[in-house]
Parts: structure tokens; C-alpha cells; sequence
């Protein structure tokens, strides 16, 4: 390199510091190497390849200050986001702090554990697994998270347990006057064969400003299986930078669909890493924005071993001025032989003014692969409105319906059905909305 | 009921005029046919009395019940009883025959004050409709026209049509693509829809088609108008002469322009 640019650090942004706060001292050590990261990665311009389309401006522009000086408003009542299906078996997190008396969780089979960080720092799983999974080079925002954070969520399915009922992590945001930071955390542990349904929520109740960086990690031992939902619907001044990233046994499945409807930014980077043979994951998207919301999705299939089978289809919905951005990596290394893997990246643009920019990035080092991957950029077709019309349906009522037919591929796979429901509601207000 | 007076239309935004003044009146009860050799403007004509936005009508009126329709929307057409069977019936992935139809038969009922039905009876009563073209239920449940056989889709059309239950259909080829069977199936179909106060105008190029529905009266469209018109003989003389023949006679009697 022939110039070296100084660059601000993200903490020269945020805040200036970030202290530990933390009792643990595993979570503080995490926070020690976090600070570290931090403040030898240069904060990312438009020059970084992998922040082309994105403009920081409003993390940058802004300060985000601690919670504790937010002065945040009471999270009052928040029952209507429970979902029925996990009534017993919740976790609720307002700003990112912990509620014990928002949670519930009861009737779990034996030895699985659903619960905060804080209360099981000194589980032995949490020592060996927490903060060892998140594997971001050159990244601000995972370190970021390592710096600050002080408690999250926990999950651990003993061996052979199955857990039928989905477990349902609630992050609520509330107003404030200050726009704050928040660094939830989710650390997952599946022992070999294991089973849960994970439905993992984002929410923004008001319309305020805040700054959310989450970082889960799920360590999937052999044959363990997680379905693992993620609803973003934080507020639309909101920005969300999301790590999520799994690491995967021998015959282990992870399927991870991520929801983005709100959030003026949302940034993504799901990863998932092959650790032995034998594996079968998925990394669905579906992003539904409209105004001047930015979704950028930078995925990674990491294909270490042989005979893996893996899926994505990212699936977006652009409307006004909205841009979606969509960078889908798929690594096969060099003995990784008969790897089976598919990646679709359709597109819906509904304005003129809306943008999109899709690029599939395959890098595959071993011969005996498939890998097949495509995108598509369309508008609603007039021929499919105008003969939903002529049978009588509004223009409006048609563009809806052929929206959600779009949609409800994505939808249908999130095998709970209130959150299926809530989902589709959600599509049917998204398309009533450009209804100005 | 149906009154098309000296309608001109050409394509939105383009200098392509398609209808260059056609005059057609069609009466309770009655089933016309038309027919024309490619590219003479069948469907365009059919198109254009449903309201498809990709055409203008530069010209003339289109009169239903007295009314002029030609500002109003698909929809709003489709409120008042005009159905079309398409040529080439649409796909739409993800979205099932049923939803569509009980979107529609309940937002043309709420449109006439009609009652609507809850799923439950809407069920009932589009399961009483597959009768009418010896459907299988399961079709209810499968996306429109997705992955649908030729005939499968034509036949769908005509279910639609059962179900909705218009004042004035249009059917454009609805019997090209459909063997002998489907074909008798499809027109018995259309014959049971059939009745003294509605009326249906059948677009085809065949013969076979009028053999099991009898229109009352048969019209030749050429070059964008309806040259001429006639009973059921009209058809099979065309089925012998081609439209060739039509063409030289009308341009020796001083007819055509
Ligand atoms: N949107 C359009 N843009 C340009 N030309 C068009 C358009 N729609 C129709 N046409 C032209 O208008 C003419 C009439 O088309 P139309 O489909 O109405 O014919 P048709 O009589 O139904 O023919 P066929 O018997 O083959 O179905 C054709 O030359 C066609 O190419
Ligand atoms: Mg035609």
C-alpha cells in the first residue's frame, strides 16, 4: 500500500469509549479483546469493497450515547408481541437489558437451559463457546458488540433433546431522548442431536433514532438441527448491523430466514461455516422496503468439508427510494468435494426510483461441486394485474395480492404459524402503504 | 346490452391503431361469434371492452346497458357483469384459483350490494361450480394457471366464468388447444352458463366450436372492423372459402374500402 489513511475508529463515533461494565469475566475478557478490535480497525468509508452501496453517514453524523443517558421511555405493555406458541418460553430484552419480569420460561425439557448471559456466565458452555464463534475481519460492528456488551441471551439443548416449543427471543426498543446504543447477544448451543425452533425479534415501538448491533452465535454440534427465524422490524429511523453467524458439525443443520421490514439502515452478514462433513444449512432473506430504507445483505457459505448441501433464496421488495443490496459469497475450499449448493437472489422493484444491485461471489477451489446461482430483477407484470382486474379485483387489491404471492414462499417457511400470520399482515400493510 | 359504436382504438402512447370502427350490438340472450383471420383485432377488440390500460380508444363509444364504458377501469367493468375468457390465460404463481375468485365474487357482490359469502359458503358454492366443467377440487387449491395444461387453462376460464356468473363474456379461442373431449366439456359448460339474460360473444377461427354452442349470429372481422356479419351459415362458408373469398366478394360488391 502506498499511503496509509488514518481513519476514526468507530468508538470516536459513538461514543469515545466504551466501558466494561460487565461481572463476568468471561464477558469482560470478550470486552477487553472487543475494545482491542476496535481500536486498531479503521471505521469503514464507501472505498471498502464491502461498503460500496452504503452510506454511514447517519451512524456517523449521529452520536449514539449509553443507554443509562438515553433517558428511555417505560416499555409498558408489550403482550401483544408475545406469540401464543411461546408463552412459556420467552425472553425479553428492552434496549438490550434483560427482563426477568417480561420473561417467561417454564416447562422446558429437562436441562435445557433459556435464559440471560449474565445469570449463566459461569456455565460451562458459555465459557467455552460464547465469543469464540463470531469470526468478522476487518469489522467494527462485531467487535463492536464484544466491546459493550454485558449480558444477552443463552440457549443450550442438551444432547437428543428436542424442544418443541419455539423459543421466542423479543429485543423491544423503546422511545428516547437521546439516541442510544444496544448490543444484544445470542449465543446458542446445540448438543448432538438436538432440535429448536428459534424465533428471534427485533422491535422498534416508537420512532426514534437508536443504533442496534446484535451478535448471535450458534454452535450446532453433530446431527444437531436449528430453525432459526429473524424478524427485523426495528423502528424506520433505527440502523441495524447484524452478525449472525453458526458453525456446523458433522450432519448438522442450521436454516436461518432473516425478515427485514424496518430499519432506515439494515446491514447483515449471516455466516455460516462448515466445520465437518455432512451438513445442510440455509440462508433465506426476504427484505420488504420502501422510503429511503437501505437493506444490504452480505452473506457467507463457507464450504469447508465435503457433501454439504446448502440454500439461499433472498427474496426483496423495493419500493420509493428504497435500495437493497444483496452480496452473496459462496466459498467451497479446495477438498470440499460434492457440495450441493443453490443461491437465487430475485428481485421486485415496484418504483422507478428504487434501486437494487445483486451480486452472487462464488469462489470455489474443488472440482466435484454443483453450484448453481441467479437473479432476476422484475416489476409486477401488467398482463398478471390486468387479469386479476378484469376479474374484478382493484388495481391496488392486485398489486397486493401478487406482492404477497411473492412474499409468502418466505413467509411459509417460518413454520410458526403466528408469526407466519403476523408476517403477512405485514406484506399486506407494506403494500397498502404506496396507496398515497 | 352491448352496444360498440364506430370504436377506434390504437395502442397507448404509440401510433399503432388496431380498431379502426367497429359497430357490434349484442342483445340479452344471444351468443355471437366472431371470427378473422390473424392479426385482424379479435382480441384487441376484447381487450379493449374490458378496459386493458395498454390500449386508447381514440373513437367512438362502447355502451353498456345504456351506459358509456370507456373510461372506466378493468374493475369496474367487471363490477357491472363483463367478463373476459383470455386467449392466453395469465400464470400467477402464489396466488390460488380460489383466493382469487372469492376476491373477486365478493368484491363484485359488495360492488352491487350484494351478499357476500364467508369462506365456508364460498367454498360450498365454488365446489357446486367445478360440476360445471368436470373439475377436480384440487385445482381450487393450485396456483392460477401455474403449470397448467393448454386445455387446463382454457377450462379455467370458463370455471371462472361459472363462478363469477357475468352479464356479457367475451371469449377469445377459448376452444383452440382443446381436444375433442375437453372441447365437448367446455362448450357444455358454457351452454349451462347460457341463458336469457345474459350474453356471450365467442372469439375462434373454427367451425367445430359453433357446432356445440349455436351462435345466433356470426360476424367476420378483418383489418380492425367488422366486415360482415350473418347467421350460422356465414361460418360454414367461411370454413369452405377462407377469408380470401369473403375479401374478393365484398371488394367486387363495392363493400370493403
Ligand atoms: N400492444 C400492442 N403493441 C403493438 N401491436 C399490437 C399490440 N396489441 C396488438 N397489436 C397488433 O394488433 C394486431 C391485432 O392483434 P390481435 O391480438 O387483436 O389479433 P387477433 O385477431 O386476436 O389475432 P389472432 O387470431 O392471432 O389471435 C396485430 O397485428 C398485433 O400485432
Ligand atoms: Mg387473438
Amino acid at each position: 500500500m502506498s499511503e496509509v489513511i488514518q481513519r476514526d475508529t468507530m468508538l470516536s463515533y459513538i461514543t469515545g469509549s466504551v466501558e466494561s461494565s460487565a461481572e463476568s469475566v468471561a464477558i469482560r475478557a470478550i470486552n477487553e479483546r472487543g475494545r482491542e478490535d476496535l481500536e486498531n480497525t479503521p471505521f469503514p468509508t464507501r472505498k471498502d469493497e464491502d461498503w460500496r452501496f452504503v452510506d454511514l453517514k447517519s451512524i456517523t453524523k449521529s452520536q449514539f450515547c449509553k443507554l443509562e443517558e438515553a433517558n428511555a421511555a417505560d416499555v409498558g405493555d408489550i403482550s401483544d408481541h408475545y406469540l401464543p406458541e411461546a408463552m412459556n418460553c420467552r425472553l425479553v430484552f428492552v434496549n438490550g437489558v434483560y427482563s426477568e419480569e417480561l420473561s417467561s420460561v417454564e416447562d422446558l425439557p429437562n436441562n435445557v437451559i433459556v435464559g440471560n448471559l449474565a445469570a449463566n456466565a459461569d456455565n460451562n458452555s458459555v465459557k467455552e463457546h460464547l465469543g469464540t464463534i463470531t469470526n468478522y475481519d476487518d469489522d467494527v460492528f462485531a467487535p463492536f458488540n464484544d466491546a459493550a456488551f454485558t449480558d444477552g441471551a443463552f440457549i443450550y439443548v442438551p444432547e437428543e433433546t428436542v424442544v418443541r416449543t419455539p423459543i421466542h427471543i423479543l429485543n423491544v426498543f423503546t422511545d428516547a431522548e437521546k439516541a442510544f446504543y444496544a448490543t444484544p447477544r445470542l449465543l446458542y448451543v446445540g448438543e448432538m442431536f438436538s432440535k429448536s425452533t428459534i424465533i428471534e425479534e427485533h422491535i422498534g415501538l416508537a420512532d426514534n433514532q437508536y443504533l442496534n448491533v446484535p451478535v448471535t452465535e450458534f454452535k450446532m454440534f453433530t446431527g444437531s438441527n436449528v430453525h432459526h427465524a429473524r424478524i427485523q422490524r426495528d423502528s424506520k429511523k433505527a440502523s441495524h448491523i447484524s452478525r449472525p453467524i453458526a458453525i456446523l458439525d458433522k450432519n448438522a443443520e442450521y436454516h436461518s430466514y432473516t425478515i427485514c421490514l424496518g430499519a432506515k439502515l439494515f446491514r447483515n452478514d449471516p455466516r455460516v461455516i462448515q466445520n465437518a462433513e455432512e451438513v445442510n444449512f440455509t440462508v433465506d432473506g426476504l427484505v420488504l422496503i420502501d422510503g429511503d430504507q437501505i437493506a444490504d445483505t452480505h452473506s457467507i457459505m463457507d464450504h469447508r468439508f465435503a457433501h454439504a448441501g446448502s440454500h439461499q433464496l433472498h427474496k426483496v421488495v423495493v419500493n420509493d427510494n428504497a435500495h437493497s443490496v444483496f452480496n452473496g459469497k459462496i466459498f467451497v475450499a479446495k477438498d470440499a468435494q460434492k457440495i450441493d449448493s443453490f443461491q437465487e437472489n430475485r428481485n421486485l422493484l415496484l418504483s422507478e426510483n428504487g434501486k437494487v444491485n445483486t451480486k452472487p461471489q462464488l469462489e470455489i477451489f474443488a472440482d466435484d461441486v454443483l453450484c448453481s446461482h441467479g437473479a432476476t430483477i422484475g416489476q409486477l407484470q401488467d398482463e398478471e394485474v390486468f387479469y386479476l382486474q378484469s376479474r374484478g379485483l382493484t388495481e391496488q387489491k392486485s398489486r397486493e395480492l401478487l406482492v404477497y404471492a411473492f412474499a409468502l414462499e418466505s413467509v411459509e417457511s417460518m413454520e410458526v404459524e403466528s408469526v407466519e400470520k403476523l408476517l403477512l399482515n405485514e406484506v399486506i400493510e407494506y403494500t397498502n402503504r404506496d396507496e398515497k | 346490452m352491448l352496444e360498440i359504436k364506430n370504436l377506434h382504438a390504437k395502442v397507448e402512447g404509440e401510433d399503432i391503431e388496431i380498431l379502426k370502427g367497429v359497430n357490434l350490438k349484442v342483445n340479452a340472450g344471444e351468443i355471437h361469434a366472431i371470427m378473422g383471420p390473424n392479426g385482424s383485432g379479435k382480441s384487441t377488440l376484447s381487450k379493449v371492452v374490458s378496459g386493458h390500460p395498454e390500449y386508447e380508444v381514440t373513437e367512438g363509444e362502447i355502451l353498456f346497458n345504456g351506459e358509456d364504458i370507456t373510461e372506466l377501469d378493468a374493475d369496474e367493468r367487471a363490477h357491472l357483469g363483463l367478463f373476459l375468457a383470455f386467449q392466453y390465460p395469465v400464470e400467477v404463481p402464489g396466488i390460488t384459483n380460489k383466493t382469487l375468485l372469492r376476491e373477486a365474487y365478493n368484491t363484485i357482490a359488495r360492488a352491487n350490494d350484494r351478499e357476500e359469502l364467508d369462506p365456508i359458503e364460498f367454498e360450498d358454492y365454488i365446489t357446486e361450480k367445478l360440476d360445471v366443467i368436470e373439475m377436480k377440487d384440487e385445482f381450487l387449491s393450485r396456483s392460477i394457471n401455474t403449470g397448467f395444461s393448454g386445455g387446463e387453462k382454457k377450462k379455467n376460464e370458463i370455471f371462472q366464468m361459472a363462478v363469477l356468473n357475468p352479464v356479457l363474456s367475451f371469449l377469445d379461442e377459448t376452444d383452440s388447444g382443446l381436444d375433442i373431449d375437453a372441447l365437448k366439456v367446455v362448450s357444455d359448460g358454457v351452454n349451462k352458463i347460457a341463458n336469457d339474460k345474459n350474453a356471450i360473444v365467442m372469439i375462434t377461427h373454427y367451425q367445430r366450436l359453433l357446432n356445440y354452442i349455436k351462435p345466433d349470429y356470426v360476424h367476420v372481422m378483418m383489418a380492425g372492423k367488422l366486415i360482415k356479419s350473418g347467421g350460422f351459415e356465414l361460418a360454414e362458408e367461411l370454413e369452405a372459402n377462407g377469408y380470401d373469398a369473403l375479401e374478393k366478394e365484398l371488394v367486387l360488391n363495392g363493400e370493403a374500402q
